[in-house]
């Protein structure tokens, strides 16, 4: 498959009023008090994920990527600017959206099968029906067998596997992902990615993807938003023109590294920035 | 953030008026009045339910008694070597124990097993042992305490940081500078819960004791008032020793440096 | 051989234990036999095991076994239900956990079963004195485990139910209580516990009963043998009944 060397052009921000957007957010900017004063977390952010797409959020740790994944899925409100999904305002959890947690989330106490039809359980499905639906979730993450398998007896991946079909099973137009690999090794991440982009194929799922991984995100991604460090703005969106279908091997591409070297650039210079700030911060306190 | 199951917290005027006082003042006066109310209907019979003035009149007779004082000190002596000699010997045993796997193996689990054994139990082999005076109680009392105190201390030797032993080792400490320059003060919460729950199993355990067979003590009391059928009598006993036993119990628990007396 | 390598030798801490014991009461029995102790303080361990039987049999042991269990199981069932229920009430009224928290707590650790002369008067000499000694004892640390278990549900299970969409309802019954149901346990098995050292104890006190009232019995009957024998099979029981409890519990958190 040729890849020719691909320029990569930081588009702006996409437009507020793109209508085609699935998910629009428009101009937010969530702030939290502090015994240290009013903290912005999140500053004049405006993105639009399309229908279908695979979008990424990458940046350095403390630039507000997990307070945008709460309030997109309606954990936190008190927000300033909109927030829609399918044309609705977000203002609580919404049927549309579905999380996936970065923690480890399953229900300890039920079985695979148990947990992945939680949500069917939740609309009041017949047991066998729920059943045979989450039936189809399991085999699409890859766990047939486990069905009847309590937590404990699997390993982190698969947990993270079966949160993630907990989830699918609830058919939410658009899927959110905080980090959902970050507490697995760098194999077990590139094979889960794999699978993550074949159910994404299939189902054609809108998805968010909350990450500090370029790797990941590169290999994931139709668009890759970096965010700067606190306040988080948008610093750059990034088309990754890869071909799909994609695979765990164009990992090794150049057009690959290319893409991952800039966006590595840009962290770096996000990261950096944080550090120093979080010194001088530190230092400061001491010295109060 | 809402939680779901929880109220707002409802704001707060000043300290004393506090939403929680508040609360807490309603649920007293209404109890009161409940049982003012039973007490009058004469729905239980005779004095099973005596009046709040009855008692009260009980209670101030009962703390203007010396008698009353001299029963409470037979009491509290009994209770304060109880747990004197329990505490004392659970202490070492705990060391000795916590400090050598092979003795915690070969002999913690009996300690272990027999914790949740009724000591009131062995009473007539104390009075078999001890006599009928004081010393039966006392030995009841120091079986009630030596249990909770031993498996606390044995139980706290084990989870003290390796670290700090070996910073002890480092220094060539002997093995009394290693208890009580190393081993006692890194201990300090599990002894102090230890000392508290021993010292509220030592109080039942002797209390029951004098219940039992005494001439002195609260117990003896409180037994009497029963055989006399003086209701209002017991009543204040029971409510004088409950307000002195949690007390106590608050003391050590602030003497320890904790800040609540729940113990689990 | 270091003291270390000792203890890894599988079984015999374990011997040495329990050689200890035997050791002692043969020492016991010789010292007795000598004349150095007072055999009518002290019975021969001998003549103790001797009345093993003899109390099986004329003092219907098991009879009085049965009361007991029934006795226990009575209060176990109040202190699960009541328990359990207050203690999800006051982790859904945060301003009454807030207010009368402590007073369980304080209930916890105050002399409840010195109670015993007044629960008398109200229900006689009876079975319900004992059952409502037992209950009054070993209600709260249940609340309070109930309660424990409730608010220490792991926050992202809680936003899990959220993102769902959870009616309050639903949130309690299917997250925060599974998921606080091993701590709820944990409550269960230290009430339960009280429980038991309740009605033995009590039952020894007011003699009515099963195995307490034996006690109370032979001990009045200056059946010294006797006494020790039953002491004895109380210690079992309660030894058994204490490992039945933990093996439930290590059987339900397979985790840990």
């Amino acid at each position: 498959m040729p890849v020719a060397t691909m320029p990569i052009t930081p588009t702006a921000p996409a437009p507020a009023n793109d209508r085609q957007g699935l998910l629009v957010i428009d101009d937010l900017s969530k702030r939290f008090p502090t015994p240290d004063g009013t903290v912005t977390a999140v500053d004049h952010v405006s993105l639009s994920v399309r229908q279908g797409e695979f979008f990424s959020v990458i940046g350095p740790s403390g630039c507000g990527k997990s307070t945008l994944f709460n309030v997109i899925g309606g954990l936190l409100g008190d927000y300033d600017g909109n927030v829609t999904v399918a044309g609705e305002r977000i203002s609580g959890p919404h049927p549309s959206v579905g999380m996936v947690f970065q923690e480890e989330s399953t229900f300890p106490w039920r079985t695979v099968i148990e947990n992945v039809s939680f949500p069917l359980e939740i609309e009041g499905m017949a047991k066998a029906k729920r059943h045979e639906k989450a039936r189809h979730f399991i085999h699409m993450v890859g766990l047939d067998g486990f069905e009847n398998r309590y937590p404990s007896e699997l390993s982190g991946g698969m947990r993270q596997r079966v949160s993630l079909a907990r989830t699918l099973a609830s058919e939410p137009k658009i899927l959110l992902m905080d980090e959902p690999f970050a507490a697995l090794d760098e194999q077990t991440r590139l094979l889960l990615g794999d699978k993550v982009l074949q159910i994404q194929e299939e189902l054609k799922q809108t998805t968010m993807l909350i990450t500090h991984n370029i790797t990941e995100a590169v290999q994931l991604s139709d668009r890759i938003m970096v965010m700067t460090y606190r306040p988080g703005k948008v610093k750059r969106v990034v088309d990754i023109d890869l071909p799909r279908p994609r695979s765990s091997e164009i990992v090794g591409s150049d057009a690959f590294g290319h893409y991952v070297a800039q966006i590595w650039n840009d962290l770096r210079e996000e990261a950096s920035r944080g550090l120093t700030e979080d010194e001088g911060r530190r230092v400061a306190r001491v010295h109060r | 953030m809402a939680e779901t199951g929880r109220l707002r917290q409802a704001a707060i005027t000043s300290p004393l008026l506090s939403p929680v006082t508040l609360v807490r003042l309603a649920i007293i006066v209404g109890l009161l009045a409940l049982w003012e109310a039973v007490a009058a209907s004469g729905w239980l019979y005779r004095d099973v339910v005596p009046s709040l003035l009855a008692i009260g009149r009980a209670i101030a007779a009962l703390l203007s008694n010396p008698e009353y004082y001299w029963h409470l000190g037979v009491t509290a002596g009994e209770v304060a070597t109880a747990l004197a000699i329990g505490g004392l010997s659970g202490v070492l045993v705990g060391l000795v124990l916590g400090g050598s796997p092979f003795l915690s193996k070969a002999y913690e689990p009996y300690l272990y097993y027999l914790g949740p054994t009724p000591k009131i139990i062995f009473f007539p082999i104390m009075i078999m042992w001890f006599g009928v005076g004081p010393s039966s109680k006392i030995a009841l009392g120091t079986m009630s305490c030596f249990f909770p105190i031993a498996l606390s201390v044995a139980a706290g030797m084990r989870q003290i940081d390796p670290v700090l032993i070996r910073v002890g080792r480092s220094f060539r400490l002997s093995a009394w500078q290693m208890a009580w320059k190393i081993y006692l003060p890194a201990m300090r919460h599990p002894i102090i819960n230890g000392v508290r729950l021993g010292l509220g199993v030592a109080i039942i355990g002797t209390l029951l004791a004098e219940t039992k067979l005494s001439n002195r003590g609260i117990g003896y009391l409180i037994i009497q008032a029963y055989s006399l059928f003086d209701m209002p009598r017991m009543y204040a006993l029971l409510i004088v020793l409950f307000v002195l036993a949690i007390g106590a119990n608050a003391l050590v628990g602030r003497f320890g440096g904790l800040d609540s007396i729940k113990r689990f | 051989m270091s003291a270390a390598a000792l203890t890894r030798i599988p079984g015999l801490p374990a011997a040495v234990g329990f050689g200890t014991l035997v050791v002692a009461a043969l020492v016991a029995e010789a010292l007795i036999r000598a004349g150095v102790i007072n055999q009518f303080i002290v019975p021969l361990p001998s003549q103790i095991v001797a009345s093993f039987e003899r109390v099986i049999t004329e003092e219907h042991l098991f009879d009085r076994f049965l009361t007991t269990f029934k006795e226990c199981f009575a209060a176990a069932v109040l202190i699960t239900i009541v328990g359990v229920s207050v203690g999800a009430l006051l982790h859904r009224v945060d301003l009454l956990r807030r207010a009368t928290e402590t007073w369980v707590a304080a209930a916890a650790s105050a002399p409840t079963v010195l109670m015993y002369p007044l629960f008398m008067v109200i229900f006689g000499r009876s079975m319900t004195t004992i059952v409502m000694m037992a209950f009054v004892a070993g209600l709260p640390p249940v609340i309070l485990k109930t309660i424990e278990g409730l608010s220490g549900t792991r926050r992202v299970l809680i936003n899990v139910g959220r993102s769902f969409k959870l009616t309050e309802s639903q949130m309690f019954r299917k997250i925060l209580f599974p998921a606080a149901m091993p701590t709820i346990f944990v409550g269960l098995k230290l009430g339960l516990i009280f429980a038991l050292i309740n009605v033995v104890g009590v039952e020894f006190l007011i003699n009515f009963g099963g195995l307490g009232q034996l006690i109370n019995d032979l001990a009045e009957r200056y059946d010294l043998a006797g006494t020790y024998a039953a002491i004895c099979f109380v210690i079992l029981v309660s030894v058994v009944f204490f490992v039945i409890i933990e093996r439930i519990e290590r059987w339900l958190r397979p985790a840990d």
